[in-house]
């Protein structure tokens, strides 16, 4: 019932003008979701007042090798929650509560990564008060580590995360966002407090004492990105222009061993002030370069490069907004009837119906009861048309909540090739949607490994071919709203059956095209074949 | 000395007829009332986003008449602005013999005010409200007599209710989508307004009816209206591509010095407290820096916002009367389709420009109640990394954030000059107003 045409969708949510049109032989498979919060054991609710009302991460990670992404969602004044995954492959999703040592209050943020490169995915834990990374143990233990590995928390309200490893780093580097002073009552307006900037300490297996990023403009998503293909990634920061004085969007030039230094306008970067809330980041048009969307409220941005660099140039960091072009301004409720601006959070791309193009998911909410806002405001599924225009379904997706949603993750959690949804919501429980999709396309999944320091491969990319086409996705830790994942890169390959996949690892090597069939998952390695993982 | 008798003589005439006490005054803690106010209602302007420059003017003219008549109710001097603005009647009388403290009185008007003029502002600023009244509520009732702080309280109330409900009529109490409607049509024409922003809730024009709002000081929106613009034509010799061949050239040739102008004079909504809150911020800089009496403060500030309401109206019933489309729209179209204004182009049709009408009849108010010549130095924007600019005289500023407006890209000569001048006329109406008895 729910696996509809996109013309029948669009026909159903029947309010002229609230969606972008769409041409009627541009025909989109729209995937159906089945909420499965309660049968799941999904109870966790992000609570909390003045303080919380940014923040509410998941984070999405498997911290016991079965393949399953287990999961922690932030608590906000209550305890974060992390929840084993015992969904069976392809089966009703299946969470169990259970203590980690990840059951911290004041938690706002989640983000995983293997920090010491041992195999367990850790986590850092942003905070009201001072942040902490946790060491994992195996077996989904976690211990603090801010001791062992010299992290200094700091006290600070903090909002947003990326992670990179320099060039040439044993040791990752790791950007924190804060937000506004919080003792600040009358007018907390200009007090952004300073952005952290962790690096790897000249002691082995340490950080160094955090590096203030001024200036600082009340970050909420950071993203460590190689936006111009130079092989070094930079740091993309949205700020929240409701609280920062003479700020903007940042681009920051991280390299190893240099201070860091922001883009400058002689660079080509543009001033944009918005009320940036999320960064997602795809290569959508295929030319080499990225697409990075921006949440904000009552308009998103979907930035690519103003011009392409040609004769070997170096890329002009001038990106120009193509969002009302492309569909996906999503500015307002487009079901539900309440037709004030939306408020948008945690954002992803990922291909939801497997047909080989990019899709967009939005986390919607009111920021607490701003009554010129949307209090009814529905997530959106944007879906990729072949015109690489984007077309809401939301509602006849089945995950159209009018909860008040801040983070969340796309992920497979039963390891069918679909993805579901988990979404963390303020004041209400999270809540969790299995793709139940029978109209979906071939898939591939795929794991990077690599011995030595940054296991996970972070920053690297990873590429398939779907035709002619090559599908292009950066490795990451960041973006979002106060969520991250650690796992399974997923691919959508449409009618493909057999494709070939490659790695550019973090330092530039390239891997070998390697052929591999559709609707697995890899485990991929340095010079080394394509392992398939079969998950029990 | 003839002066000081009659205004003594005055005085006690008017506590005669009204059988009132003296009230208790503490200069000092009434001008820090007013000024905490107003500082944080420059914020909320900024923070609240229904806060496009018209409705912004309108809450700046409700706040300073709430203001000057809380003041105006406890003093001799003062005239009530009461069958002058139209609509408005009188606030209700102080309690005979009865004794109030000219703080409190103050404070709880400008709480109960800002309170209800931002109650749709977020979570940030209805804390910053909450704790604002807070500090100075109980700052301002600090060694009072509990009755003479209660009475003075629920008084100060009175009068903002009563300015509150005068407000709900006028036709801009109501923001809805941020001003944008849902529903537009556009007028189709090769003159003709049409969006120029990427961004979709802009693609219909901010606050098309605002024109129609009942006015403060002058009798209607359209009492000082204008002439057409210069007609529309591509002919290379006509008036208008002069024009606009005029912001093309200036833009690619923008000196530094025209370049900080126009950063200067932006004042865009969100990012900072909108063109009228930018001549709001101005007189507080001049209170402080000269010590300026409390009944002159409350007087300018009504008058200056009542002036930039009433402006705001006149000059959005001009723009939706002549629809003229912007630069941007009319330069890709003839000279370069890839041109781009150096400001942001504002969601609404050219002509007047705004910000030149506005800050012509804020120069007219302030000409009036501060003198010719009269120097000042404007450091609005310091906090936000823009240096202060000084200027000679309230029409030298006027008349840059009129041009900064060409620097900018975003309106042509016409509407600058025009909008100056509908700015005198519609200034005049308010400086017609009579506030001392």
């Amino acid at each position: 019932m729910r696996a509809m045409s996109l013309s029948l969708a669009l026909t159903a949510l029947g309010i002229a003008g609230l969606v972008q049109p769409v041409a009627a032989e541009n025909s989109i498979a729209v995937p159906s979701f089945v909420e499965e919060t309660a049968g799941a054991g999904i109870d966790s609710v992000y609570t909390g007042e003045w303080e919380y009302m940014v923040g509410g991460g998941a984070a999405t990670f498997d911290c016991n090798g079965d393949g399953f992404a287990d999961m922690l969602l932030a608590g906000g004044t209550s305890p974060a929650k992390f929840y084993r995954n015992t969904s069976s492959k392809g089966g009703a999703l299946q969470f169990e509560a259970e203590a980690s040592g990840l059951e911290l209050d004041t938690v706002t943020g989640v983000y995983p990564l293997d920090v010491d490169s041992d195999g367990n995915t850790d986590l850092v834990l942003l905070r009201v008060g001072e942040n902490v990374v946790m060491r994992g143990l195996g077996d989904c233990r976690f211990e603090r580590a801010n001791e062992a590995w010299g992290f200094d928390g700091g006290d600070a309200w903090s909002t947003a995360f990326a992670a990179t490893w320099e060039k040439g780093a044993e040791w990752p580097t790791l950007a924190i966002g804060n937000y506004i002073n919080r003792l600040e009552e009358t007018s907390p307006w200009g007090s952004c407090t300073d952005n952290w900037l962790h690096r790897p300490d000249a002691a082995p297996n340490k950080f160094a004492p955090p590096l203030a990023l001024k200036p600082s403009y009340c970050a909420l998503s950071m993203l460590f990105t190689d936006w111009n293909k130079s092989g070094t990634p930079s740091l993309r920061v949205s700020n929240d222009r409701e609280y920062y004085e003479g700020g903007q969007e940042q681009l920051w030039h991280v390299n190893a061993g240099q201070a860091p230094a922001l883009y400058t306008e002689k660079e080509g970067w543009k001033p944009l002030r918005i009320w940036g809330m999320g960064i997602a980041g795809y290569d959508l048009d295929a030319d080499g370069y990225q697409e990075y969307f921006l949440t904000s409220m009552a308009d998103n941005k979907l930035q690519t490069l103003a011009t392409l660099p040609t004769d070997g140039k170096p890329a002009e960091a001038t990106f120009k907004d193509v969002a009302y072009a492309k569909g996906v301004t999503a500015h307002r409720p487009y079901t539900g009837g309440d037709l004030r601006p939306s408020t948008a959070w945690h954002t992803q791309f990922e291909d939801v119906n497997n047909d080989g193009l990019v899709d967009l998911f939005i986390a919607k909410g009111n920021v607490a009861k701003m009554p010129d806002f949307a209090l009814k405001d529905p997530n959106n599924l944007l879906l990729q048309g072949a015109d690489g225009k984007f077309t809401e379904s939301g509602e006849a997706a089945g995950v159209a909540s009018m909860a008040i949603s801040r983070g969340g993750a796309l992920a497979d959690f039963n390891m069918d090739g679909l993805l579901d949804l988990v979404v963390v919501n303020r004041w209400e429980k999270a809540q969790l949607w299995r793709n139940t999709s029978t109209n979906a396309g071939s898939w591939i999944e795929v794991k990077l490994q690599q011995p030595g320091a940054n296991r996970d491969a972070i920053g690297a990319w990873l590429e398939v071919k779907r035709g002619e086409k090559v599908l292009r996705r950066e490795i990451f830790v960041g973006g979002g709203c106060a969520s991250g994942q650690n796992g399974w890169w997923h691919f959508g390959l449409g009618d493909t059956a057999k494709t070939e996949m490659r790695v550019i690892w973090p330092d530039g090597t390239a891997g070998d095209w390697q052929s591999v069939k559709s609707d697995n998952f890899y485990v991929l390695e340095p010079g080394k074949a394509a392992q398939v993982f079969a998950a029990k | 000395m003839r002066k000081l008798l009659f205004s003594a003589v005055l005085a006690l005439m008017w506590f005669t007829a009204l059988g009132a006490a003296p009230a208790w005054a503490n200069a000092s803690q009434s001008d820090d009332v007013l000024r905490m106010w107003n500082q944080l209602v420059l914020k909320l302007v900024r923070h609240t986003p229904t806060y496009s420059p018209p409705v912004a003017s309108r809450s700046f003219a409700y706040l300073g008449v709430t203001a000057f008549e809380a003041v105006a109710s406890g003093s001799p001097d003062m005239r009530s602005l009461a069958g002058q603005l139209n609509g408005l009647t009188p606030v209700p009388q102080r309690e005979a013999g009865k004794t109030y403290d000219e703080a409190v009185v103050l404070q709880a008007a400008m709480a109960f005010a800002a309170q209800n003029f931002f109650e749709n502002t977020g979570p940030t600023g209805q804390r910053a409200l909450a704790s604002l009244e807070a500090k100075l509520r109980t700052e301002a009732a600090a060694g009072l007599p509990a009755e003479v702080a209660v009475r003075s309280e629920d008084y100060g109330h009175t009068v903002a209710k009563h300015i509150l409900a005068w407000s709900q009529d006028d036709g801009g109490a109501v923001i809805e989508n941020m001003g944008f409607p849902l529903q537009y049509e556009l007028t189709k024409g090769a003159a003709n307004w049409v969006p120029t922003s990427l961004v979709a809730q802009q693609q219909t024009p901010l606050l098309p009816n605002w024109g129609k709002n009942r006015t403060f000081a002058m009798p209607n929106g359209a009492t000082c209206d204008l002439p057409p613009p210069p007609a529309y034509s591509e002919d290379k010799a006509s008036v208008f591509y002069k024009e606009a061949l005029e912001v093309f050239e200036t833009r690619q040739n923008i000196s530094p010095e025209q370049r900080a102008i126009a950063r200067f004079w932006s004042d865009d909504p969100m990012l900072s407290p909108t063109p009228p809150g930018h001549w709001i911020a101005i007189a507080l800089q001049i209170f402080e820096r000269d010590n300026v009496a409390l009944d002159k403060s409350v007087d300018v500030l009504a008058r200056l916002g009542i002036a930039e309401a009433d402006s705001f109206i006149g000059c959005w019933n001009s723009k939706f009367q002549y629809d003229l489309l912007r630069p941007v729209t009319y330069i890709r179209r003839t000279m370069d389709p890839k041109w781009e204004s150096l400001l942001n182009t504002p969601p609404f049709p050219e002509y007047p420009s705004g910000h030149s009408t506005q800050s012509g009849a804020a120069a007219v108010v302030m000409t009036q109640m501060f003198g010719e010549n009269f120097a000042f130095k404007d450091a609005t924007h310091e906090r936000d990394g823009i240096k202060p600019r000084a200027f000679p005289s309230f029409w030298a500023a006027a008349e840059e954030a009129g041009i900064s407006r060409l620097y900018g890209g975003i309106h042509f000569r016409a509407a600058i000059e025009r909008g100056l001048e509908q700015g005198r006329c519609i200034g005049a109406f308010t400086n017609a107003l009579r506030t001392r008895r």
